[in-house]
């Protein structure tokens, strides 16, 4: 777990949205120690206007938030007359079993999809780093 | 009717011809001879001449009957003739030398009457037909309407009206929409595929599953199967048939038996996810602060073995939960099978670990590869492992072996020398733990597991086993199919550019083919 080093790569930006706190902070410590820059949003409808405004890299997105759900927030972040310069990757975070018709939709809609309870902390920034 | 005048008038001018030439032309000549021959007082003339009347009477009397009966007899046959199951000829009214004209009048007659008969019959018989039509469609015990062109109800049997919750001279005559409100679950609805059908073709049927029917009171939702037949320009305007299966009480189980496991699952998974995050960030803090008491390492590596244990245990809740619903659902890719084998039984490792136990792991080299899906072969191998490190007792080894064997499939196994199974509980061991509760206590929590594993390894095409002795161990064993063999159906399948991993997936990358 090697502190980022100024100047040797540009500090990937991201925005976790997640009503868990003790999950957010976890997530949080462990991504800022390995160099990335991370911003926690419990709320739903506030996530998504953060998403809206400021450019991440990666946007981590729970299903389960409040005043708006996570599929709500994929759909507009990927509608592009809603949102239209987004350039962040959306890797969905998530402990509940999809329908059917909700995983075909985050297949198609999402970059990635993660298990919160099958990675560690470490193993969520080793997937991390590997998405482009 | 004229026809009918006239051949009685001739009926009746035949009569008084007759009986004029059989009874007042021989008294006229017998007058006649008398005068003529003055026969006033001859008794012997007289008795002869009256003879002579009498004879003529006779011969004329029966000439003149025959010509009376002729017809008469060939009306006779006519009639039986037209009668049912008669074996009589049509007798030939051309032949007639007497009576033809009228034979023929009356004939018509009797046909007219026959034909009147027939029509009779079968309309009563189409009426029964159509009777029978009516009552096997109430007694049919679904609902069933039939729509004209304009999709207007012109039929719906008691089940329907029932089903609707309205009276069925209420839902006669209605636009079927006004009476069925539906949500299907895809575009292609009814209203599409008859929109479609009536331009395109004569005749087709097609179904539809988990249409839901909305209702506006508080009456609850039904789901149900619809099955729709259609014939353009039916005669009797039954232009659309459609039949309602009501599974309402199926499928809305199914919904919650999933949400149910779902939310469950989803419970357990936060508070563990919490718990594996802070077992690293101790283990971390551990490593920063350069403890090195060797009780708390280990202390540390029991708790992340065991919160692993319980995530994979909660899988398998999830997985029944998939296979139960018929939801179990793989996508087969080609895979190395050593570098899988490997990858898994390096994420158990610390499990056996942490009892002591090391797992000692034989490859053989060139294996094919093999068309699997990793996330759930994961779960075999970890499942199996599991279950060794449980029955290991006192022995400290489990062996990994994976070869190809005589049949061409890629076999392995996974060897235990603890306690082995009794024989009486085996052909148990992959079913669910739950059914026999005499073997609950001795299986343990396995049974759930190795259900799994068999549901997984069989959706994968291949077979899986156990062999045992008591207090020598036991051997669970399975195939897998070389990818080769699975090459056309993949080549036939959409090529998905999705890849799998165990804990997730990510669009176009290979991060799991390492």
């Amino acid at each position: 777990m090697e502190p980022d080093k100024p100047g040797e790569q540009m500090t990937k930006k991201v925005l976790c949205i997640e009503d868990e706190h003790f999950i957010g902070e976890l997530y949080k410590r462990t991504l800022d120690r390995s160099g990335y820059d991370t911003t926690l949003e419990v709320d739903g409808v506030k996530g998504l206007s953060l998403a809206q405004t400021d450019q991440y890299d990666i946007i981590l997105l729970d299903l389960m938030v409040p005043n708006l759900t996570g599929i709500e927030i994929l759909r507009t972040l990927r509608d592009s007359s809603k949102t239209p310069h987004l350039k962040a990757k959306i890797i969905i975070i998530t402990n509940l079993d999809q329908r059917d018709d909700i995983r075909q939709e985050i297949e198609k809609q999402a970059d990635g999809y993660v298990v919160k309870a099958e990675l560690t902390p470490k193993e969520l920034v080793e997937f991390l780093d590997n998405v482009a | 009717m004229d026809n009918l005048k006239k051949t009685r008038r001739q009926y009746h001018i035949r009569l008084l011809i007759a009986f004029f030439i059989s009874g007042v032309l021989p008294l006229a000549v017998y007058i006649g001879i008398k005068k003529t021959v003055g026969l006033h007082n001859d008794y012997y003339g007289s008795a002869i001449a009256l003879a002579l009347v009498l004879l003529m009477s006779l011969f004329m009397a029966s000439i003149l009957a025959r010509s009376l009966i002729t017809p008469l007899k060939t009306l006779w046959e006519l009639i039986i003739s037209y009668s049912p199951q008669s074996n009589v000829q049509q007798p030939k009214i051309e032949t007639l030398k007497i009576g033809r004209e009228m034979v023929a009048n009356l004939s018509m007659q009797v046909f007219k009457l026959a034909s009147a008969a027939d029509t009779n019959q079968q309309a009563q018989s189409a009426q029964l037909i159509s009777l029978s039509n009516d009552f096997v469609a109430n007694k049919l015990p679904l609902p069933l309407f039939v729509l004209d062109a304009s999709e207007t109800i012109i039929f719906a049997n008691t089940p329907a009206s029932d089903y609707v919750g309205m009276p069925n001279k209420d839902i006669i005559g209605k636009n079927f929409y006004m009476v069925m409100d539906m949500s299907f679950p895809s575009e292609n609805t009814l209203d599409h595929w008859l929109k479609e059908v009536t331009v395109n073709t004569a005749t087709a049927s097609t179904s539809w599953e988990r249409v839901k029917l909305n209702v506006l009171d508080n009456h609850p939702t039904r789901l149900f199967d619809l099955a729709a037949f259609y014939n353009k320009d039916n005669p009797n305007h039954y232009e659309t048939m459609l039949v309602l299966f009501d599974h309402t009480k199926q499928y809305s189980q199914d919904d919650q038996a999933i949400s149910f496991v779902a939310l469950s699952v989803h419970e357990l998974r936060t508070p563990l996810t919490l718990l594996r995050g802070y077992i690293e960030a101790l283990d971390d803090e551990l490593d920063t602060k350069n403890s090195n008491d060797p009780e708390l390492k280990k202390f540390m590596e029991n708790m992340r073995a065991t919160a692993q244990q319980l995530t994979a245990f909660v899988n398998n809740i999830l997985n029944v939960a998939r296979v139960n619903n018929d939801q179990l659902e793989l996508e087969l890719h080609e895979e190395n099978w050593a570098e899988i084998l490997n990858s898994a039984v390096n994420a158990i490792r610390l499990r056996a670990k942490v009892r002591g136990i090391e797992i000692e792991t034989t490859i053989a080299p060139d294996l094919p590869t093999v068309g699997v899906d990793r996330l759930s072969i994961y779960e075999v191998i970890s499942n199996l492992i599991d279950n060794a490190i449980k029955y290991s007792g006192e022995s400290k080894t489990i062996k990994i072996e994976s070869h190809l064997n005589n049949d061409g499939m890629v076999e392995t196994n996974v060897q235990d020398f603890g306690l082995g199974i009794s024989s009486s509980i085996m052909p148990n061991l992959f079913t669910k733990f739950y059914r026999d509760h005499r073997n609950r206590s001795q299986i343990g929590g396995t049974g759930l597991g190795l259900y799994l594993s068999k549901a997984i390894v069989d959706a994968h095409g291949g077979v899986i086993w156990v062999r045992s002795t008591i207090g020598k161990g036991s051997i669970f064993g399975f195939t897998l199919i070389p990818f080769t063999q699975l090459a056309e159906e993949i080549k036939n399948s959409d090529n998905k550019d999705i890849v799998r991993g165990a804990h997730g997936w990510i669009k176009n990358h290979s991060l799991y083919r390492r």
